[in-house]
This record gives structure tokens, C-alpha cells and sequence, in this order.
């Protein structure tokens, strides 16, 4: 037992220390690096506490997406403004920052209690989710809650997301990148990366897709490996930012959001109930569509443009 | 006798993992920082190969595959940006 | 016998990994880091996937590891090279400044 209680101080500790330096952030691309470590041992954390659903999760974006996009942001405020990448660049008053910290605090603070208080709960809602677990033909608990029992709460998840991606869209349409150099796919060991990574991407998104039904997986993780392939497209210059948004990218962007309030909509107008619990096959379309969503949505915030165009090269 | 072995070998690339973040803190150059950024990266893909084992959870092999996949998007991202200068 | 065997190799692989880690800290300059680490840190994934794959529990497993190492090498390859040839350049942008 003392080495599993090692293992967990040990992981513990260096994600507090990863977090500290993060937010201290002298050094604004050290900070990044630290960054990328604290996702990779946040997927540890919840590979060690057995929520694998969390892990791939964590995985896919902090892996494929946080740590490109925070370089990617890094590299226009270089070229905005070089002095601010050099250490000791641009330092917050120091009465904000004691401001925004005790808020913070705070914030964990009033978390944590409810936390605690819960755990002395009945912890009735679980045990009834389990318990009608049988009765949705899903086997994986986690996918029940997203897509049935707290369905309403996805979708306005996915509306949150096409938030963001609109508003990242908006904030990066004033200044264009002015074509730096990327490592292009005819680079040679990098085309051949792109070509196998991309569509293994596909496979593993689609397979995840499948096997969140019954084991750890589902539309949120497939999506954001897809997210991932996308990313790795763009950033070897496979695919370009395009101004103009197509009619095929518009409805992306809303496919899964429309299918998943839609099958809440729709039994009313059966006489049923408003987000009545839709059978199997339904269930396999609405998260089929919520991946295209995230993956598109994702991919597209990552690029900051309306949409993505295939280079012939 | 692995699964007391374990813990103990993966608090020894933990140790690994936390010494490589003195290479991402010291610098001298972003490259160094990227290197060690390649460093937390196997690191990781190897305590989550045996964490799988260790507790017998095999989708933490699937959440290994996902990091190495897109394990190399951190360098492409860096790859042609403008070294900034000394810190 | 098989567990002993497996033993072994993990803890060689741990060994090697060690081997990448000092070379991270030590060498004196970011290519010779680059060349200890990426391949210390590959020969150390090789170890400990081929005992993970022993103990696994089926084939199906053995060769996702097998897969997840393979990737490995390509992941610690490209981004080696796009290191060194990033590192290259802002080494001939000092030389360019004067520095």
C-alpha cells in the first residue's frame, strides 16, 4: 500500500507544482510547456482514479488541441509584440492579482465544501441511474447520463461551443496571420506522419464512437480525435483557412447540436414527454452527429477561420 | 510479484518525468523546452501503458494510443516560429 | 517465468528511460540532448511495451502495444527533426545578429 500511496503524492505533487508555475508564468513559453505537462498528468490522474472516459477525453485535447493552440496564439503575440515573449514581459498590477486569486480561492473553496457535502448525500440520483441503466440499452453509465438522463445539460454544452468558436472566430479575424512558415507535409518524414496519423485518427474517432455505447468512449472524445486529425491537417498545411464559410461547414457546425434538441422536440409532438429517452438506433445518429459537430467546431477554432479548404499539392 | 514491483517502478519514472521539467524551467532555448516537452510525453505513454496493466483497466492503452498519435503536433506547431530571443 | 522475464525488461526499460533523462539534464547542448533522449526514450518504450505485452491478456493487446510503439518512433522522429532544424535556424539568426 505505501507504493500506491507514493504513486498518488507523487502525481499529486508534481500537478500542483506544474499548476504553480503555470499560473506564474515568468517565462511565457515555459509556462505553455508546463502547461501541455499538467494535461498529460491530468489524463494520468484519471487513468489512476479509473475514469477512463475522462482520461481519453483529456488525452485527445490536451494532447491534439490546447497545446497547438496556445503556440499558435504564442506565435501571432510574438509577431504583435516581441517584447512581450521575453521574460519579465507584461506583469499584472499586483492588487488584481491578489484580487483575482482570493476570488479563485474562493471559487475552490465553496467547490470543495459542496463536494464534501455531498458525499454524506444519499447519493440517490446515481444509484437511480443505474438502476434504469438497463431500460436505455446503453452499457456505458457515463454515455446514459450525457445523452439521456442530462441530456438538456448537452446541449447546452454544444451551444457553449459554438459560442467559443464564434468568438474566437470574430477576436482572430482582425489580424491574419501573414503566411509564417509551417511545416509543410512536403517536408519529407512529416508528410508521411500526416498520412498515417490522419487516418488513424478516423479509425480510432469511429471506433470510439461504437464502443461508447457499452464501454468508455462516445461522441465528445471521437470528436475531439477527429478535432485532433484536423489540427494536425491544418498545422502541416494540408488544408488552409478559408474567409468564406460553405453551406457543407455551416451545417456541421449545427448538425449535432439540432439532432440532439431535436430528439427532446420531437416526442411532443407524439404526445410524449419533452426529452423522452430515444431508442438505440437514435441514439447511434444523434452521436454520430454530435461527433461531426465537435470535430468540425473544434478544427475550426483551432484555424480561426470560417472554414477549411483542401491544398492540392 | 509485478503487481508490487509496479508502484515502485512508476514512481521511478515519475521522478524521470519531474526531473525532465528542470530542462523545460532551465531553458537555455525554446528548443530545450520542446525537448522536454517530448520527454513528459513518452514518459507519460509508458506510466499509462503500465497503469493499465497495474490496475487492469486495458482503455488506458487506448488513451496512450491518442497521446502518441498526436504527440508530435506540439513541434509542428513550433516548427518555423521566430526564435525570440535570450531569457 | 514469464512475470521474472517480464520484470526484467521493465525494469531495463525504466533503466533506459533514466538514460534519456540524464541525457536531457547533462549534455551540454541541444542536439547532443535531442540525440541521447530520442533514442534512449525509444529503446525504453520498446522495453516496457514487449513486457507489457507479455503480461497482457490477449493478442488484440499485445499488438496495440506494438502499435503504440511504432507510432512512437515516428512521433519522436519527426519531432526531433523539426527540433534540431527549428534550433539550426535560430542558430544562423544569432550568427546573423552578430551574437
Amino acid at each position: 500500500m505505501i507504493g500506491t500511496l507514493a504513486v498518488d503524492l507523487l502525481l499529486v505533487s508534481i500537478l500542483i507544482g506544474l499548476a504553480w508555475q503555470v499560473v506564474r508564468g515568468r517565462v511565457l513559453f515555459r509556462a505553455i510547456v508546463f502547461f501541455v505537462a499538467f494535461g498529460l498528468i491530468m489524463a494520468m490522474i484519471w487513468g489512476r482514479l479509473g475514469v477512463p472516459d475522462l482520461a481519453l477525453a483529456e488525452a485527445a485535447i490536451g494532447a491534439g488541441l490546447t497545446g497547438a493552440l496556445m503556440l499558435g496564439a504564442f506565435r501571432r503575440l510574438v509577431e504583435i509584440d516581441a517584447r512581450q515573449a521575453v521574460s519579465g514581459g507584461l506583469r499584472p498590477s499586483p492588487r488584481l492579482s491578489l484580487l483575482l486569486s482570493l476570488l479563485a480561492g474562493l471559487l475552490v473553496a465553496v467547490l470543495g465544501l459542496a463536494g464534501l457535502e455531498l458525499r454524506g448525500g444519499s447519493g440517490e440520483a446515481g444509484r437511480a441511474a443505474l438502476d434504469s441503466l438497463h431500460l436505455t440499452g446503453l452499457g456505458n453509465p457515463v454515455s446514459a447520463v450525457l445523452l439521456l438522463f442530462r441530456g438538456l445539460d448537452t446541449v447546452f454544452e454544444m451551444l457553449v461551443l459554438l459560442g467559443a468558436f464564434l468568438g474566437a472566430r470574430h477576436v482572430a479575424e482582425r489580424d491574419r496571420r501573414s503566411g509564417a512558415a509551417i511545416a509543410s507535409h512536403r517536408l519529407p518524414m512529416v508528410g508521411a506522419l500526416q498520412m498515417t496519423v490522419v487516418p488513424l485518427a478516423l479509425v480510432v474517432a469511429l471506433h470510439l464512437l461504437r464502443a461508447g455505447a457499452n464501454d468508455p468512449g462516445g461522441a465528445f472524445q471521437a470528436g475531439a480525435v477527429l478535432a485532433a486529425g484536423g489540427v494536425l491537417l491544418t498545422l502541416t498545411g494540408r488544408v488552409v483557412p478559408q474567409a468564406q464559410a460553405g453551406l457543407l461547414t455551416r451545417f456541421s457546425l449545427i448538425f449535432g447540436t439540432l439532432m440532439l434538441a431535436g430528439s427532446g422536440i420531437v416526442p411532443l409532438i407524439y404526445g410524449g414527454v419533452l426529452m423522452a429517452p430515444p431508442g438505440k438506433t437514435a441514439i447511434y445518429a444523434i452521436e454520430a452527429a454530435m461527433m461531426v459537430s465537435i470535430g468540425v467546431t473544434l478544427s475550426l477554432l483551432f484555424s480561426a477561420s470560417a472554414g477549411l479548404r483542401a491544398v492540392r499539392s | 510479484m509485478i503487481a508490487a514491483v509496479m508502484p515502485w517502478l512508476l514512481v521511478f519514472l515519475m521522478l524521470n518525468l519531474a526531473a525532465g521539467l528542470w530542462r523545460a524551467w532551465q531553458g537555455p532555448t525554446d528548443g530545450d523546452r520542446l525537448l522536454s516537452a517530448l520527454l513528459f510525453g513518452t514518459t507519460s505513454i509508458a506510466l499509462l501503458l503500465m497503469i493499465a496493466e497495474w490496475l487492469a483497466l486495458p482503455t488506458l492503452r487506448s488513451v496512450a494510443l491518442l497521446l502518441v498519435m498526436f504527440a508530435s503536433i506540439l513541434s509542428l506547431a513550433f516548427f518555423g516560429m521566430p526564435e525570440h530571443g535570450d531569457d | 517465468m514469464i512475470d521474472v522475464f517480464a520484470l526484467v525488461l521493465l525494469i531495463g526499460g525504466c533503466g533506459f528511460m533514466f538514460a534519456g533523462t540524464v541525457g536531457l539534464l547533462r549534455l551540454p547542448d541541444v542536439y547532443c540532448r535531442l540525440h541521447a533522449q530520442t533514442k534512449a526514450d525509444n529503446l525504453g518504450l520498446l522495453l516496457i511495451c514487449a513486457a507489457l505485452a507479455l503480461l497482457s491478456e490477449s493478442l488484440l493487446a499485445a499488438s496495440l502495444l506494438l502499435l503504440i510503439w511504432l507510432l512512437g518512433l515516428v512521433a519522436s522522429t519527426v519531432s526531433a527533426h523539426l527540433i534540431a532544424r527549428h534550433a539550426r535556424a535560430a542558430e544562423r539568426v544569432d550568427r546573423g545578429k552578430g551574437r
